[in-house]
């Protein structure tokens, strides 16, 4: 695009004897001409249009370019009634044209054309009245600088130019921003990526911050001010766009730090989510009732292990059965504070995760399911290992040794029901998980885990009948040799 | 004649006893704060130890003292008694059954003197092989225990469970019999009291042989058994005698 001459156009001349008179007699002419338009108005006005409409309502009509690019130059009467411009004469924006005139122009390019045409619109809106305007002051700017020819019509439009909502003055900051970001336009990142700038009103009305103001969100802009900035990419865009909702969220910023996301994010690797990939951006709604849509949210990135989680008992209850009790994603790992999974510390917390709902009777007879899994693991060899472990992390030192928990033996993503497994699936699976840890673990040595069951006549009957063997035993025993130790006392006590 | 003592333990039994408090110490300790992990004490004790995995390991090689302690015990009594012809005192007999109606009768009255016993008594003999084969059966399981993955290449996976519930039941058994049966006949028993000390000394005062071990002070110094039974009889009925003048 080339820069114009603002002499070279089509500016109103003033004789150089008008100039050298003075400030008076330029307004007492400025008053004189307008005087002059007001009256030939009443008259040409009307006239004047009819005859141009003759041809160029003509739907179809169009002018062809040096380099054979059309225009069409047709124009709806009814749409031009509904502009502000409606009382202007077709002359008084196509000068060239006026009194009957309609010489033959030459133009290279439609561009070429269009620019011209803008500066006819800068006789009534000047550079330092339209300048107010933050976005116009960014467009004059960059015309100066010779980057970009504005055109004015690209924005507002021609023969349709409409009244901007709310009028002349923009009631609300919104209807100030949405007069431009209503129209398809995109900001072009330096990396080639494009983001459109176009707000769609209807999701904005229908989001949770439906009734803030555009600037609370955008703080950087406002009526008086629309900076320039410029970024490497749209993911650059979108993380400093994010950190605009601290400002409100500041909770749930101070988690995301501890977050692995964050974390990674802070290491460069631009790919981690902010909030605006989670939550949207105008769109922002309230997600937390439907676990459905939520665990979509982390697929975006996690897709492999949500095949695996939707395969898994839990995932096949929540999308064949709708069932929202089942635990998904943020459930064992978090929303904000994402943990990195993959420590120690993590994997000691999972039989806590699990008894979240394992341990919870009332939920746990909907399905038919036991509670005493949890205890039962809590009681045996793992589970006091992996309870003293946490403690000894909390106030001794760091034990490197992982010990199983829920998901060693049940899965982790693709935790499957063991009900639907016949049993000696179980077991050969089972072995091959205590091999992991217990190298030369036989066929035998899963059974000495009793499977969650607790001792009993059917379960384990040696187990059940030695507890209940010492049950009655010891007592019976501690009895006895208590009333001897009292008979001793007693006739010691008599004989003295 | 109270200053008269009679040699009761061998040297060997004295540190014998002193190995097995120590052990046993040591191994309540630790396997009860195991067995009652829950409890708040048994909490602060493993952190203090330094973690489960130091009182575990302490636990199972103060284990393998015992067992070898169990096993020279054992040794030691079965070559005795079958190469060295020493006499099988510890070995149960009827007269211990009588010997326990007869005192019960005399705890309650019923007669006049308690039962007469040889070198142990039946509360004696009842401990031993309580705790005896109490240690046999905790050594048995408590290997089990430490290796479960070789003794489950030959035996089913349940002994594993099985053995954890006979160790830790008669641990809890041995427990209650040591801290309340042993330390009552040793401490606060009033024949003893303040503290029995023969295992310690390897000595016993004539007199408390006499009250005691009646029959085995009668072998030790020979001559006429009647006269060791009324000597028995009057230190006994002397009492009784006492009671009834006032």
């Amino acid at each position: 695009m080339r820069p114009i001459n603002p002499d070279r156009g089509v500016s109103p001349k003033i004789p150089p004897c008008l100039r050298e008179e003075g400030y008076k007699v330029i307004i007492i002419t400025f008053i004189c001409l307008l005087l002059s338009i007001n009256i030939a108005y009443a008259d040409t006005n009307n006239s004047e249009q009819a005859k141009c409409l003759k041809c160029h309502a003509e739907p179809g009509a169009k002018i062809t370019f040096e380099n054979n690019e059309t225009l069409s130059v047709y124009v709806n009467p009814a749409d031009f009634e509904d502009t502000v411009h409606k009382d202007l004469s077709c002359s008084d924006c196509h000068p060239e044209f006026k009194g009957g005139q309609h010489p033959k122009r030459r133009f290279r390019t439609k561009e070429q054309y269009r620019i011209r045409a803008s500066l006819v619109c800068r006789r009534c809106h000047p550079e330092e009245k339209i300048c107010k305007k933050p976005i116009h002051a960014r467009l004059m700017k960059k015309e100066h600088e010779g980057i970009a020819t504005s055109i004015c019509a690209d924005c507002h439009g021609a023969h349709s130019v409409k009244p901007v909502e709310g009028g002349e003055v923009f009631e609300t900051e919104r209807n100030y921003c949405m007069s431009c970001h209503h129209q398809d336009f995109s900001l072009t990142f330096q990396n080639g990526e494009k983001l459109p700038l176009k707000v769609h009103l209807v999701y904005l009305e229908r989001s949770v911050h439906r009734n803030l103001v555009c600037s609370d969100c955008h703080y950087w802009f406002s009526r008086d001010e629309h900076p320039e900035r410029h970024f490497r990419s749209k993911k650059d865009y979108i993380i400093a766009l994010s950190e605009t909702c601290k400002r409100c969220h500041f909770d749930k910023y101070t988690k995301v730090l501890e977050s692995i996301h964050y974390r990674i994010l802070a290491q460069g690797n631009k790919n981690a989510p902010v909030c605006v990939d989670c939550h949207g951006g105008h769109d922002v709604i309230q997600v937390s009732k439907k676990k459905n849509l939520i665990v979509q949210k982390c697929r975006k990135c996690h897709s492999e292990i949500y095949q695996k989680y939707a395969k898994s008992i839990h995932g096949r209850a929540l999308f064949e059965a709708s069932i929202q009790d089942v635990p998904i994603c943020i459930d064992c790992h978090r929303a904000h504070d994402v943990e990195n999974p993959l420590t120690l510390e993590f994997h000691e917390r999972i039989p806590e995760m699990c008894s979240n709902c394992h341990s919870n009777k009332a939920l746990m007879s909907k399905y038919g399911l036991s509670t005493k899994v949890v205890t039962t693991y809590l009681s045996d060899f793992h589970g006091i290992t992996l309870g003293f472990y946490k403690k000894q992390r909390e106030e001794l030192y760091k034990p490197t040794r992982p010990i199983a928990v829920c998901t060693d033996c049940h899965g982790i993503h693709d935790i499957s029901s063991t009900r639907t497994v016949d049993p000696k699936t179980l077991k050969a699976n089972l072995v091959k998980r205590c091999r992991k840890c217990h190298q030369s673990a036989t066929e035998n040595f899963p059974d000495a885990w009793l499977y969650h069951y607790e001792p009993s006549l059917k379960k384990a009957p040696c187990v059940f009948l030695v507890n209940l063997f010492y049950k009655l035993f010891t007592p019976f025993l501690l009895v006895g040799l208590g009333l001897q130790i009292l008979l001793h006392i007693w006739r010691y006590a008599i004989n003295r | 004649m109270n200053s008269e003592r009679i040699r009761r333990f061998h040297t060997g039994r004295i540190i014998e006893h002193w190995i097995a408090i120590i052990t046993v110490f040591i191994l309540v300790i630790t396997g009860l704060s195991q067995k009652f992990y829950y409890l708040k004490a048994s909490q602060w004790f493993i952190l203090q130890m330094g973690g489960i995995d130091n009182v575990r390991f302490l636990h199972r090689y103060t284990g393998a003292v015992f067992i070898l302690l169990s096993i020279v015990h054992i040794s030691v009594a079965v070559i005795g008694v079958v190469f060295k012809g020493w006499k099988a005192t510890m070995i149960i007999t009827k007269k211990d059954f009588l010997d326990a109606i007869q005192n019960i009768k005399y705890y309650l009255g019923l007669t006049s003197t308690p039962a007469q016993c040889h070198r142990y008594n039946y509360k004696q003999k009842f401990e031993y092989w309580v705790i005896l084969t109490g240690a046999i059966l905790m050594s048995i399981s408590g290997i089990v225990l430490w290796f479960p993955i070789f003794f489950t290449r030959f035996l089913p996976g349940e002994v594993i469970p099985l053995a954890k519930a006979l160790h830790s039941n008669e641990a809890l058994l041995l427990f209650l019999i040591i801290s309340i049966w042993h330390v009552y006949n040793a401490i606060f028993s009033p024949d003893v009291f303040p503290l029995d000390t023969s295992i310690f000394t390897g000595y016993l005062s004539r007199e408390r042989m006499l009250r005691e071990h009646p029959l085995e002070l009668a072998e030790i110094e020979g001559g006429d058994f009647e006269e060791k039974d009324r000597e028995f009889r009057n230190m006994h009925m002397k009492e009784e005698t006492i009671l009834k003048m006032k």
